[in-house]
């Protein structure tokens, strides 16, 4: 046997298997995209199964381009993603520079911060959606009705209660409305993976030249210029890890959205996938297309930002 | 020079106060799952016992009952384990051909099967039904639930595998091949003994990933092989008075990993961002 089969024979069982798990769902829903098919439907039996003969060419993805949800679910998993990549890094560096010191506890500290992370998301939606952010029976409801009792007793103190006589009583906010579902969804998966950033930035923290800072503080340099000019540049690298890392995570939210979500109108790309898929098998599968699209896009530009650095 | 001091003295003492809120805010929500789940479902919706209350184990002791857990915690179970097992007899001959013997295909490999991952799930989700539910038979079994998360979390493991034998010396395999030593004999005996650390903290990494699963464990079962995610989201509606016993089979799905989690955040890093970050 030569020395370059024995390599390609180990490496072919891993390299057939993803093949096969990529190319021929993905070829069905090609096919199903091209083709009128439903899963129900009493005046048109023969679209129930697939078939070449219900060709409907690019006509599903008309129908889905002018689904009034579709830019709908578009922009939501633009908000939503964007939305967590930003609070994650921002709140992930300010914590990695908090906790990058010695302190009594820290080794606590770090335990208690990465615990999230591993909480599975259909514990972290039941848990939020339910337990804190219910605007009755949740924390936010028991919270907000505290405050407004609180303000209603400062009411009548002499003097002082005319200012407070101006407060408003406040509304608890209910989370599981349209749009205030998807700030649930960001509060929650942010709440998932801050940690992870931490721990990442962390690592990369303790790498850092302390010499170098040291310069810089003879030099005058403030501690804010000092982390601008010097960590923040350290820290690109795991910064785009961490966006790349994300992005293929949470591209494909779906338990957070169907736990908070279902039935209130909000939507992701994925959302709506399913939605159609409850009977429309080629709208979905036309949907399906254009998120693999999105994804091939978005996959490119970050594979470029960060797969070079990946190899070295 | 006088207020910089004073300014560092009070950050030293400043900076450890709050470095433990911000771990104690992001620990709450943990702790308050587990506070309610000693509540009764009458206690835990009542403000009045918001803090102060009778704890009971009877969310606990009733689980079984309530919810049928330890079904679905044996599917979790299972499934974890036997995926990962697959995971690793797929990936680590594959890492191993791609760490000692690259071809100058090897990085693409590599970076497609990354791009395998972005892949949305949900765009194959009808014909994944369909395959398994009219062609071949085996949706909502332990085999195809077992597949399918291995298949998921094969190219991360490949990536880790691949970052962890790379920093193995080629001269010692290399010995081995000198020595006649074969293939599978250089596998046995010399890598895995050396990447022993590497390859476990990939496969604590990949079984947490498995257990936290919620999209295809979710749709391609009903009942028979679904795992702790299925029952958890079963119960998405507002059922206000079941907190205390929702908060206790919560508990129970997430502490095994939680506590998993703690020994190996470590390997984490490394792990997740290929050897990128160290």
């Amino acid at each position: 046997m030569s020395k370059r089969t024995l390599p390609r024979i180990l490496q072919t069982p891993a390299v057939l298997l993803l093949l096969v798990w990529m190319l021929v769902p993905l070829s069905m829903t090609l096919y199903f995209s091209f083709i009128r098919y439903v899963l129900n439907s009493s005046i048109r039996p023969e679209w129930t199964t697939p078939s070449l003969s219900n060709w409907r060419g690019f006509g599903n993805y008309g129908y889905v381009l002018k689904a009034k949800d579709f830019l709908f679910a578009i922009q939501n998993s633009v908000l939503i993603v964007g939305s967590i990549l930003i609070i994650t890094v921002v709140l992930g560096l300010a914590i990695a520079v908090l906790i990058n010191r010695k302190f009594p506890g820290r080794g606590i500290v770090r335990v208690l911060l990465i615990s999230p992370f591993f909480v599975m998301p259909a514990v972290n939606a039941v848990l939020w959606i339910n337990m804190i952010l219910d605007p009755v029976l949740g924390l936010q409801g028991i919270a907000v009705g505290g405050l407004n009792n609180l303000i209603d007793g400062l009411r009548d103190f002499p003097v002082l209660g005319v200012f407070f006589n101006l407060w408003p009583t406040f509304e608890p906010i209910s989370f599981r409305a349209t749009q205030t579902s998807a700030y649930a969804v960001i509060m929650m998966v942010a709440w998932q993976w801050t940690p992870f950033a931490v721990l990442i930035f962390m690592t990369s923290l303790q790498s850092e030249d302390e010499s170098q800072k040291e310069a810089a503080t003879l030099d005058g340099a403030s501690s804010w210029s000092k982390f601008i000019n010097l960590t923040v540049p350290h820290l690109a690298r795991p910064i785009a890890i961490v966006i790349m890392i994300q992005s293929i995570f949470h591209l494909s939210l779906y338990a957070e959205i169907e736990i908070v979500s279902r039935g209130n109108g909000n939507k992701n790309l994925p959302y709506l996938i399913g939605e159609f898929a409850n009977n429309n098998i080629g709208a979905a599968s036309a949907t399906g297309i254009f998120a693999v699209i999105l994804a091939n896009i978005i996959a490119i530009f970050l594979l470029r930002m960060v797969g070079k650095s990946l190899m070295d | 020079m006088a207020t910089v001091t004073q300014s560092t003295k009070f950050g030293n003492f400043m900076w450890p106060v709050v470095a433990w809120g911000v771990a104690l805010i992001f620990f709450f929500p943990i702790f308050w799952l587990v506070f309610t789940s000693f509540k009764t479902d009458q206690d835990a919706v009542n403000p009045e016992f918001l803090w102060r209350f009778t704890p009971t184990l009877e969310n606990y002791t009733n689980m079984t009952d309530n919810y049928d857990y330890w079904k679905f915690a044996t599917n979790s179970v299972i499934t974890s384990v036997f995926a990962t097992l697959f995971a690793l007899v797929v990936g680590v001959p594959a890492a191993y051909a791609m760490a000692f013997n690259p071809s100058r295909h090897t990085k693409d490999i590599l970076m497609w099967m990354l791009s395998t991952k972005m892949l949305p799930a949900a765009a194959v989700l009808y014909p994944m039904t369909f395959l398994t539910k009219n062609m071949l038979g085996i949706y909502d079994t332990h085999f195809l639930v077992i597949v399918v998360l291995c298949l998921v979390n094969l190219p991360i493991v490949i990536w880790m595998l691949f970052t962890y034998f790379k920093e193995i010396p080629k001269e010692i395999i290399e010995a081995g091949k000198m020595d006649g030593v074969s293939t599978w004999g250089e596998i046995k005996d010399i890598l895995i003994p050396l990447a022993w650390g590497g390859i476990a903290s990939t496969a604590l990494l990949t079984f947490i990933f498995c257990w936290n699963e919620a999209y295809w464990t979710v749709r391609l079962t009903t009942f028979n092989a679904s795992t702790l995610s299925t029952l958890i989201e079963g119960n998405r509606a507002p059922e206000g008075l079941f907190f205390g016993r929702l908060s206790a089979v919560s508990t129970a799905a997430i502490a095994p990993i939680v506590i998993l989690g703690w020994f190996c955040q470590k390997q984490l890093v490394a792990g997740l961002t290929f050897g990128a970050v160290k």
